[in-house]
């Protein structure tokens, strides 16, 4: 009785979900055509309804900061964090603090690394780790790399240690997890604006608040993989752990911990992608190395070597990803009984060996120890030359000129037109339809009344260029990146080249597309719209490959047997079923063009991002939290209706 | 048995749901699992009263969903029993705080678990030794015990390796190993064999009769093969919905099945294989037939070709002493072997 | 490892240091912001390498221009060694008014930001530099965005600079477009070079685009006391903002308030500094144009320019 009752409400629910969206979507269209006689408080809220959120949120700063005393606590954090940074500094760069051992040989750092390479994932990771340190040093930016990675040095185990921390806390604590979520959902559509600002003002500028900001960005990974981890602890594990009478530290230190050992390391890879991609932007704050570098670079308008240190990030990058993965797969491997010490410790002997060694040659031989200036391998101006060569290339100006005509006289701006016309009531209603016909009346109403705070805060006209700046992206993006993902996964030879594309283009620096987008469309939204673009194809084209690779193949064959041709095949099978993860896909696009949204304040928009940048330097945190609140509701907005369709379609796809 | 069993659940009840405790005497009131699943609730133990004697195997059987697992948990208090109690080696063990449960089962309990629940980042040795390590032992003195059971359970040379580099048979010794590490009085063994292929589980199976001969250890074996229960038990506990149906010997569950559900189970089975002969032996009353005797432990089917040359009524029974302990009527013995006429 | 050996000559000499050591500069670090622009990049090492000769420790932070005078005000930096008038006027105005920091005296350079146009604009425009010029020939300086009005391509909305305003009460045929930074306006106008297509846009000086592009500004009606507050002033009499901006901004030096009794001597030579257009833009050139490091490069340009500073640390 209890399953039939259980179906006939769904049933029923379902009856009346698309009567609902059709009576949304009927209001949002009278509200529409309506306009002219529309009361003007529906069609944009008015001047007084709109509530001086930011002085209040300033005023609760304030009020936290000087009053309740955090700034002492946060100062003294940030002494400790100070202290920390001075460390890695000294040896990694030699800044002039306590031990005052550092620098450590260029060459002695490669070795380190290219032991460790190998003794994660053999030669080929040995090539890599080592490789990515020498580059960094013939190329000439080992001091900036080197600052970059004492502050990563800190902020990853720092952004570990928190996560970790509050990932058992809400494993352990399911009410803590309830708060937690929500907050954490938050922290990950937050534009990086809005995490640099708080970090400067309680933390000092300087290495500090980068510090602090590349933490609080790189945590939320880290907890959400811990509790998952622990949740994944197989019960016979923990019964086994339970029977052999293990007391709950012992459960948590030899049982839980060790069991969730892969879902921890990808957290910890998480943290450590994250940590490197927020480093580079808090240049903007004053965090010095190689991201500090790149923006003074652009300032000067130096391609070439802009393009070097893109492509040192990207390489120190994979460097990490790759290694922190091979970390998660590696697996101990058994020594026979009686192997004696120096054998079972043979690579840990083998890395110290190559570390001393290069310690002593680096006494004698300079070129072991520093390279200088001059003796550097850079090619900065030749790349810039060839870089203007391209940009310049006149086939490539006139198809350029042309998109930008087109694309600005006869999509973006009447699109942006249409978005600006439509009275907020209507946006609103829509989005509220779309949210209630993927996931109901609850799914609508979340998603209806997070645009509707956005209409409350005043920022409404910004937040809807922010969106239609996305949006065209995005929609740009889902045109050119699912025909090539599909293309892709259906010729093997072509999948892992554009992944491999796919994945140098993503941890490439984002402003660094900037630059060659102004360069060949000028300062205008087509050049927004085309670094989002760049940014928002790769997890749509990613995801489309992976979606149509996880096919099973039983299914394939299935269909191979039922006569299906390659055409029917994809159209029948491989599409319906790569849909959710597809969605996933399309997800993660949008949230990178929220990102990236932001970024493109430097092109020029009059969308939220620029006002975030006129607050990072006015010291206003009240207007830029609110600001931030307004890109996280959107994002989040979007987030819970696709990810919501996504999860739907799985479940009735039983997979 | 005169001792005092060593696990004793007396109306043992276990309910899941929003509120068991505020549920439970209503669900004492229920009729039918049915009925306690349409109010929300579902009944993985009723009304459970089983004793285990000391030295004696229990095997519990039922097919998945009966509640054996869950049942088996209660008695190790894996999982806190909603009514009733559980009685072990005289404690109730719902009454012990979390310092003394540590303690009963650092000192009296193994298990063994259907999926091995090995660690996988500890090599055989480590893990078995883990039980010792909780407890405080040295490290000297737990790897010397471990390395004790590992050969005991025929994994020497072993020691070194990881769980993933195992074997699912050689995996399930290294589980065996580690529930015997710490000389547990009484051991759980929950379907410790139904993840391994039918071969090896045979093999598997001859290894534990070896295993408990030697150590002459308090068992409670759960397994859905009836074969399985057949071949082990001393005494075989039948679940259906939570409930125990039948708790009798694999003897008389044969012969005499106490419900349908029951009767079921032993349709298909050859009884001739389960039956022996001190179950059919009958009082003496004064009267010892003539002749060799039949040995009370052999089954009805180790004895088929005397049965079938013999043409005495009655069979003396003998034990292992040589006593002659009662009458074996050949014609109930031949019914078994070859059905009823 | 360099450092073993310079660690023990480090120690000897703070030893003697420490004889007298009395009434001298703290040996804490002497903070120096840095921004996004080589001149102030050069313009700090200078200075910093100046005080290193003097025996004080120094250190670089990147900071952000604008957030920069709320770090001097706390003492988190030192100093600030380009105050811009137009660009950063009002930021050091706010945090003088909150107390902390003060003017520690402004150099003989002069600013100027302004609408500005590299030389082969005046190929396709010959009346420049006069604006009534660039106003007729507007339609050279279209693009899609703007229609058939020319584009005037201004800095980022918040360095208020007012274009918009100007392009009314001027009455010329210009969209104000907003770049969101520096480094868009420096596209722009690599963009533009190849094909020497004519740009107008916002600029200013010192700055390193002079060595790299030749240009030079626009002449609107000069900037006259008022112009920006009183519509009688300037041509248009019924709008504001109806004039060029002022052609010689004041560039300054910001002093932490307690620099002066914890470096005393270096305080002292910082009020003496003061650079001419001509140093900074050279400063600015052996970054961009040399391609030196920053440290370099302040290296070598004290190295040829002893006469200009020696005098100050005496």
């Amino acid at each position: 009785m209890a399953i039939l009752d259980s179906t006939s409400e769904s049933d029923a629910r379902r009856i009346a979900r698309p009567s609902g969206v059709i009576l949304l979507l009927c209001l949002a269209l009278a509200a529409a055509l309506l306009k002219p006689v529309l009361p003007a408080f529906l069609i944009r809220v008015p001047e007084w309804a709109v509530l001086p959120y930011d002085q209040w949120m300033q005023w609760l700063f304030d009020f936290i900061k000087d009053d309740l005393g955090l700034i002492h606590v946060t100062r003294t954090i940030s002494a400790g964090l100070e202290w920390l940074l001075d460390i890695t500094a000294n040896l990694l760069y030699g800044k002039n603090r306590w031990p005052h051992i550092g620098p450590l040989p260029w060459s002695a750092v490669a070795a380190v690394a290219a032991v460790t390479g190998y003794a994660l994932g053999g030669t080929r990771m040995a090539l890599l780790a080592g490789g990515t340190f020498v580059w960094v040093a013939l190329i000439g930016q080992w001091d900036l790399a080197m600052q970059t990675m004492s502050v990563i040095t800190v902020a990853a185990p720092v952004a570990v240690l928190v996560g970790l921390i509050l990932g058992l806390a809400a494993w352990k604590f399911p009410r803590f997890e309830r708060a937690l979520m929500p907050i954490l959902a938050i922290f990950q559509t937050l534009p990086f604006f809005t995490y640099l600002l708080p970090a400067v003002i309680f933390f000092k500028v300087g290495p500090t608040a980068g510090c602090v900001a590349t933490i609080v960005y790189a945590i939320p990974p880290m907890v959400l993989m811990t509790a998952l981890g622990l949740k994944q602890v197989s019960d016979e594990v923990v019964e086994a752990g339970q029977m052999s009478g293990s007391t709950r530290w012992q459960m948590l230190r030899h049982v839980y911990l060790p069991s969730a050992r892969t879902e921890l390391l990808i957290g910890v890879n998480q943290v450590i992608m994250l940590s490197l991609a927020m480093v580079v932007l808090t240049a903007f704050i004053g965090m010095p190395g190689l991201g500090a570098k790149l923006l003074s670079l652009m300032n000067s308008l130096k391609l070439g070597r802009s393009f070097e240190i893109g492509v040192t990030i990207v390489l120190v990058a994979v460097t990490l990803d790759r290694c922190s993965k091979a970390w998660v797969v590696k697996q101990p491997q058994h020594f026979e009984r009686g192997t004696p010490w120096w054998q079972r410790h043979r690579l840990l002997l083998i890395g110290i060996g190559a570390f001393v060694a290069c310690l002593i040659a680096a006494q004698f031989i300079q070129l072991a120890d520093h390279i200088k200036r001059g003796q550097d391998l850079s090619m900065g101006s030749e790349i810039d030359d060839v870089i203007r060569a391209i940009l310049s290339n006149g086939v490539i100006t006139s198809t350029t000129e042309w998109l930008r005509w087109f694309l600005i006289t006869w999509v973006l701006i009447p699109f942006r037109n249409a978005l600006l016309w439509l009275p907020s009531t209507s946006v609103i209603l829509t989005v509220a339809a779309a949210g209630c016909f993927v996931g109901g009346w609850r799914s609508g109403m979340i998603a209806g009344a997070f645009f509707g705070i956005v209409a409350l805060t005043g920022w409404w006209d910004r937040s809807i260029i922010t969106v239609y700046a996305v949006i065209s992206a995005v929609v740009l993006a889902a045109l050119i990146g699912l025909p090539l993902g599909i293309l892709a996964a259906r010729r093997k030879r072509w999948a892992d080249p554009i992944l491999l594309a796919c994945d140098t283009a993503q941890t490439f620096p984002s402003f660094i597309y900037l630059i060659p987008a102004i360069m060949l469309f000028g300062v205008n939204d087509v050049s927004v719209v085309f670094a989002i673009f760049i940014f928002a194809t790769v997890p749509l084209m990613r995801y489309t490959i992976e979606g149509i690779r996880s096919v099973p193949d039983e299914l394939l064959e299935a269909a191979d047997m039922s006569g299906a041709t390659r055409h029917q095949k994809l159209l029948a099978v491989q599409l319906p079923l790569a849909l959710p993860t597809m969605a996933v896909g399309f997800n993660q696009a949008i949230m990178f063009a929220f990102f990236m949204v932001i970024i493109a304040a430097f092109i020029g928009t009059q969308d939220l991002g620029q006002e975030l940048q006129k607050t990072l330097a006015g010291n206003q945190l009240g207007k830029n939290f609110v600001l931030g609140m307004c890109v996280a509701l959107m994002a989040l907005a979007f987030d819970h209706v696709i990810m919501r369709w996504s999860a739907n379609r799985r479940k009735a796809l039983g997979v | 048995m005169a001792d005092a069993p060593v696990i004793s659940c007396r109306n043992v009840w276990k309910l899941f749901g929003t509120d068991p405790e505020g549920y439970l005497p209503a669900a004492k009131a229920a009729q039918s699992f049915e009925e306690i699943r349409q109010a929300g609730y579902i009944a993985a133990v009723r009304d459970v009263s089983i004793d285990v004697g000391r030295g004696e195997m229990l095997v519990i059987m039922g097919l998945s969903g009966s509640g054996k697992s869950t049942l088996v948990r209660c008695m190790s208090r894996l999982i806190d029993i909603t009514g009733g109690e559980v009685i072990v080696d005289g404690q109730k063990i719902m009454k012990l705080d979390e310092r003394e449960l540590i303690e009963l089962r650092r000192r009296k309990m193994g298990m063994v678990f259907q999926s091995f629940g090995l660690l996988p980042h500890r090599t055989v040795l480590d893990n078995v030794a883990f039980p010792l390590e909780m407890r405080g032992q040295d490290r000297h003195e737990r790897r010397e015990r471990a390395l004790e059971v590992i050969k005991l359970v025929g994994l020497e040379g072993r020691e070194e390796y990881f769980p993933r580099e195992l074997s699912g048979g050689q995996q399930q010794r290294v589980g065996i190993a580690r529930s015997l590490a710490i000389e547990p009085d009484i051991w759980f063994l929950d379907e410790p064999f139904s993840a391994l292929d039918p071969l090896i589980r045979r093999e598997m199976q001859d290894e534990f009769l070896r295993l408990r001969g030697m150590l002459g250890k308090t068992i409670v074996f759960i397994t859905h093969d009836f074969d399985e229960a057949l071949r082990l038990a001393d005494r075989i506990a039948i679940m259906k919905d939570g409930a125990v149906e039948q708790c009798d010997t694999p003897d008389k569950i044969v012969l005499s099945p106490a419900t349908d559900y029951v009767a079921k189970f032993t349709e298909d089975v050859e009884k001739s294989r389960v039956v022996h002969a001190k179950v059919l032996a009958q009082p003496l009353n004064g009267h010892t037939p003539d002749g060799p005797a039949v040995a009370a432990d052999a089954t009805v089917l180790q004895l088929a070709r005397q049965l079938v040359n013999d043409d005495r009524e009655l069979l003396p029974v003998a034990d292992n002493a040589g006593k002659i302990v009662g009458a074996m009527k050949r014609q109930d013995a031949l019914d078994i072997l070859l059905g009823p006429a | 490892m360099k450092n073993i050996r310079t660690y023990l000559g480090g120690a000897v000499s703070l030893l003697v240091l420490a004889g007298n050591a009395a009434q001298a500069d703290s040996t804490d670090p002497i903070i120096i912001p840095i921004h996004n622009w080589s001149s102030q990049i050069v313009m700090s090492n200078v200075v910093g390498q100046i005080f290193e000769n003097m025996g004080d420790n120094v250190e670089y932070v990147t900071t952000d221009s604008q957030a920069v005078y709320e770090s001097v005000r706390l003492g988190d930096v030192t100093l600030e060694l380009e105050v811009w008038e137009g660009a950063f006027g009002a930021s050091f105005n706010t945090a003088l008014e909150k107390g902390g920091l003060h003017d520690a005296g402004a150099h003989s350079a002069v600013t100027r930001e302004d609408w500005w146009y590299p030389l082969w604009t005046k190929d396709a425009c010959p009346g420049l530099p006069d604006w009534k010029a660039l106003n007729e020939c507007a339609a050279v300086f279209a693009t899609p965005e703007t229609g058939d009005k020319g584009r005037f391509l201004g800095g980022p909305v918040d360095w208020l600079k007012h274009d918009q305003e100007r392009v009314d009460a001027l009455g010329m045929n210009f969209v104000v477009v907003n770049a969101g930074s520096a480094a868009a306006l420096w596209a722009e106008i690599g963009a533009a070079e190849a094909e020497k297509k004519p740009i107008v846009l916002f600029n200013w000086t010192p700055n390193f685009a002079e060595a790299v592009w030749p240009g030079e500004f626009v002449e609107f009606p000069e900037w006259e006391a008022g112009c920006n507050e009183d519509p009688a002033v300037g041509p248009n009499p019924d709008a504001t903002y109806d004039c060029g901006n002022p052609a010689n901004g004041y560039l300054k030096i910001a002093a932490w308030d307690g620099m002066k009794e914890k470096w005393p001597d270096a305080y002292e030579v910082l009020t003496r500094i003061s650079f001419t257009n001509a140093q900074i833009a050279e400063m600015a050139k052996l970054v961009d144009v040399d391609e030196l490091e920053p440290e370099d490069a302040a290296a070598e340009w004290l190295a040829a320019n002893e006469d200009v500073w020696k005098p100050w640390i005496e």
